[in-house]
């Protein structure tokens, strides 16, 4: 039995690698459409749809029969106005849209940091994506195994599989305040997609941020900064803790989602130093006005 | 004569373990419904507790102070009154409990009747004796020896985690098995429950309860004859009742059936000596007669029949053993100064008033999202144990969340709506700089701050030079506890990476209810 199951191991993982490279290799060469989409609007689901318009539309990222892993930020008590969890509206649109261009499956999840019944349902994130007929199950602990993530820094840890067996992989942060690395939008998302003791990844959670994100190199990147936290991240609390910006951003460089995220809170990407490192290891433009972006208000 | 059992008697006898077994369900099905459902309010779950006599009047007389909802004992005291003890034989969970266990080591042969079986009854009214005395000097122990407490605590704090354990290996076994589909769902459906699987006393608990079972093979439902005081209560008021056993003389055959398998030492015959404060009711004797000779007509003018002795000296005896008891269970060491570690739940009234309610049922360790409440050791002296303390390496207290105090059943945790709770404050968390990683270590971590709940937060950043082994300085921010705004929630303790021994914890100054236990002056 454990000798099959090594064997199946080795071949995933095996396939895994051999397919990584492919797919980078097949990565879209400059073609004409936008590379950015920046969409302003009062409708949050509205705005989502548009920016995956912009961007060419979900068929582009998720194929026929494909199985796709949403990653939100659920990781607080809190309820949608205290912007400390993504959008709920927005991860439904995407919802929707995937399974519009023809997912077999879409599953969201998060590896919570409150209690995981808490968080999902006054998110309304567990409501908003089942609505919509996506998977929103409970973080599994068996489901959970140690992988090499070959950063420069962090070289292995527990990683919740759901993330890594997906077929496509869409990280929807919410752009927040944060004490320690200044702001948390989408490359410490995937601390929700490994597992504990996560939080001792804070002593270098820089370098943590920068090999979790070349690690887990998501399809497509969807910033939700519709209310942002400015304040007392990454929770929040009170209203006076959000901006309304009524924005999100979407691409497929996710540097670049990253900056336009820290732009938010008038911060200049050399500064944050995972955006630094992540621009020098070449994981993505922090120049983001570089790339082809597509501004619109809907 | 004819041997022929009676229909109409062995039909009630099925009727009585369908409603045993109803109420049995309710009693789980309330309890499986106290945990975060989605909302804020979960309604009237602890309402079981609220039928109880026993407890009504224990946390009355010992608090000096009457709980509205305890109204509902009513209805179990004019039902004993007026059908004497059939709360017991039909309704308490623990009575069915225990009956079905009797009933399992008969079948089994573990337990055989004796043919005569005296005395022994008197225990469970000077167990009344001792805890209704107590409770006149505010020592309120009823609920270490309450059916519905017991069952309720053993359940949450012993069997639930057993259970949880059992159910992953189930999972375990499917996975391994190569049902990852079965597997997942299972893991799912157990997440929704929300189990709390860490009770420390958890073992001692279960333990308690299972050495009561087994004493099932001794004597049939011995804790309902022997021990338990709602039983010994309900007895007390079961005297007059109009349902009183008959044994028709020209039938009965003399050949002791019915008092050889009475499940509370009732001694159906003769019925001259048949005990009305002992009958549960079950039905058994009038069903197992094979001459049909045991009927219970209802007589319009209830009579007084003999009971238990209860001899004068006994009570005064137990009364006395009460009164000379009181002071040790007071041996502790929270009279001189608060315990460090004797963080209550929010909205638990102060210390005294709070002893004086307490039942120590575990419906606030049930409700609790993160399991943080526990059943209490020593931190809250001898009168205290089992009483709900918050062990932040545990769990913490959720911000949102007032589960625990809407689900006490006596009002020792004091109702909150979830604005109420949010600036209840239960202790203060302090740093060990010998341990935090910034201090200490030089290094960045914070972890602390990002998870403390409140706005703004409690915790704030000073920075902070550390010399290091190789004589370098490091500068990082480190965190400190502004007092006015922390509330003691333990998230912060429970979060610290620090895994053994958090480098930041919460003690229990500063805790509102408490007047002494405070460290800023109001001046």
């Amino acid at each position: 039995m454990d000798r099959r199951k090594f064997l199946k191991d080795m071949g995933l993982s095996g396939l895994v690698a051999g397919l990584g490279p492919g797919l980078l290799a097949q990565a879209p060469k400059p073609a004409a459409g936008p590379e950015l989409a920046f969409i302003v609007g009062d409708s949050p689901a509205k705005i989502t749809k548009e920016a995956l318009n912009v961007l060419g539309g979900m068929n582009k990222f998720v194929a026929k029969g494909d199985v796709v892993m949403i990653k939100p930020n659920i990781g607080w008590d809190r309820t949608p106005e205290m912007a400390a969890c993504t959008n709920p509206e927005v991860v439904k649109a995407l919802v929707e849209m995937c399974l519009g261009a023809g997912a077999k499956k879409v599953v969201v999840m998060d590896n919570t940091t409150n209690q995981a019944q808490r968080c999902y349902m006054r998110s309304g994130i567990q409501a908003a994506a089942k609505e919509a007929g996506a998977d929103v199950p409970y973080v599994n602990e068996r489901r959970i195994k140690k992988m090499a993530i070959k950063g420069e820094w962090l070289k292995e840890w527990d990683v919740i599989q759901d993330f890594v067996e997906a077929d496509k992989l869409i990280n929807v942060p919410i752009a927040k305040h944060h004490s320690l690395c200044r702001v948390t939008i989408g490359m410490k998302n995937w601390l929700g997609a490994i597992g504990d003791p996560r939080n001792q990844l804070h002593q270098k959670l820089d370098e943590a941020e920068v090999d979790l994100s070349a690690f887990f190199k998501p399809t497509l990147t969807v910033l939700d900064a519709y209310r942002i936290l400015v304040r007392n991240g990454p929770q929040g609390g009170r209203l006076s803790d959000t901006k309304l910006l009524k924005t999100v951003v979407a691409g497929t460089d996710y540097v670049a989602v990253e900056s336009v995220g820290a732009s938010f809170f008038d911060i200049p990407p050399e500064e944050l130093l995972f955006l630094k490192l992540a621009g020098q290891r070449g994981l993505g433009e922090i120049h983001w006005e570089k790339l082809r972006v597509e501004k619109r208000t809907v | 004569m004819k041997k022929e059992r009676s229909r109409k008697y062995r039909a009630l006898q099925f009727v009585r373990v369908a409603v045993q077994i109803f109420f049995f369900a309710l009693f789980l099905y309330l309890l499986f419904r106290t945990h975060f459902t989605g909302q804020d309010y979960i309604g009237n779950v602890e309402i079981f507790f609220h039928f109880d006599p026993l407890l009504a009047v224990a946390a009355a007389i010992a608090s000096r102070a009457l709980y509205a909802a305890f109204v509902l004992a009513a209805v179990t005291l004019v039902a004993t009154f007026v059908l004497g003890r059939v709360v017991c034989g039909w309704v308490c969970p623990l009575g069915a409990l225990h009956q079905f266990f009797s009933w399992l080591f008969k079948k089994t042969k573990l337990l055989r009747p004796k043919k005569t079986v005296t005395g022994g009854l008197a225990w469970k009214y000077l167990v009344l004796v001792f805890v209704l005395v107590g409770t006149v000097f505010t020592l309120n122990l009823v609920g270490l020896v309450d059916p519905l407490s017991f069952l309720y605590r053993t359940i949450v704090t012993a069997v639930l985690p057993a259970f949880g354990q059992g159910f992953m290996m189930l999972t375990g076994f499917t996975y391994s098995l190569g049902l990852t589909g079965p597997g997942d769902a299972l893991t799912q459906f157990y997440e929704t429950l929300t189990v709390n699987a860490t009770f420390r006393q958890g073992f001692l608990i279960g333990l308690i309860f299972l050495a009561f079972v087994l004493l099932n093979i001794y004597r049939e439902r011995f804790w309902c004859r022997y021990v338990c005081p709602l039983g010994a209560f309900l007895g007390l008021a079961s005297r007059w009742n109009v349902f009183k056993l008959k044994v028709n003389e020209h039938k009965c055959i003399k050949c002791n059936l019915c008092t050889l398998h009475c499940e509370t030492q009732a001694n159906p015959w003769p019925d001259e000596k048949w005990k009305s404060s002992e009958c549960v009711y079950c039905e058994t004797c009038a069903a197992i007669c094979p001459t049909a000779a045991i009927t219970f007509p209802a007589k319009s003018k209830p009579e007084k029949l003999p009971a238990v002795d209860l001899s004068r000296r006994k009570i005064l005896a137990a009364s006395f053993l009460a009164f000379f008891s009181v002071p040790f269970f007071r041996i502790s060491q929270a009279a001189k100064r608060a315990h460090e570690k004797l963080i209550r739940p929010p909205g638990a009234l102060p210390e005294k008033a709070f002893l004086e309610k307490c039942i120590k049922c575990g419906e606030c360790m049930k409700a609790c999202p993160t399991n943080a409440l526990q059943p209490a050791v020593t931190e809250a002296g001898p009168e205290g144990l089992w009483t709900p303390v918050l062990v932040p390496k545990i769990g913490y207290c959720e911000y949102y969340c007032s589960l625990c105090s809407q689900v006490c059943p006596t009002g020792a945790i004091k109702e909150l709506t979830v604005p109420e709770k949010l600036v209840v404050r239960i202790g203060t968390a302090w740093i060990d700089k010998n341990r935090c990683i910034p201090y200490f270590l030089g290094r960045p971590c914070i972890v602390c701050e990002e998870h403390c709940p409140t706005s703004p937060k409690a915790i704030k950043f000073v920075m902070v030079e550390t010399k290091l082994p190789d004589g370098t300085v490091a500068t990082q921010k480190a965190p400190v506890i502004d007092l006015d705004l922390c509330i003691g929630c333990g998230i912060c303790e429970n979060k610290c990476p620090v895994m053994d021994q958090p480098a930041i914890y919460v003690t229990s100054v500063g805790e509102q209810r408490s007047e002494k236990n405070q460290l800023l002056l109001p001046i």
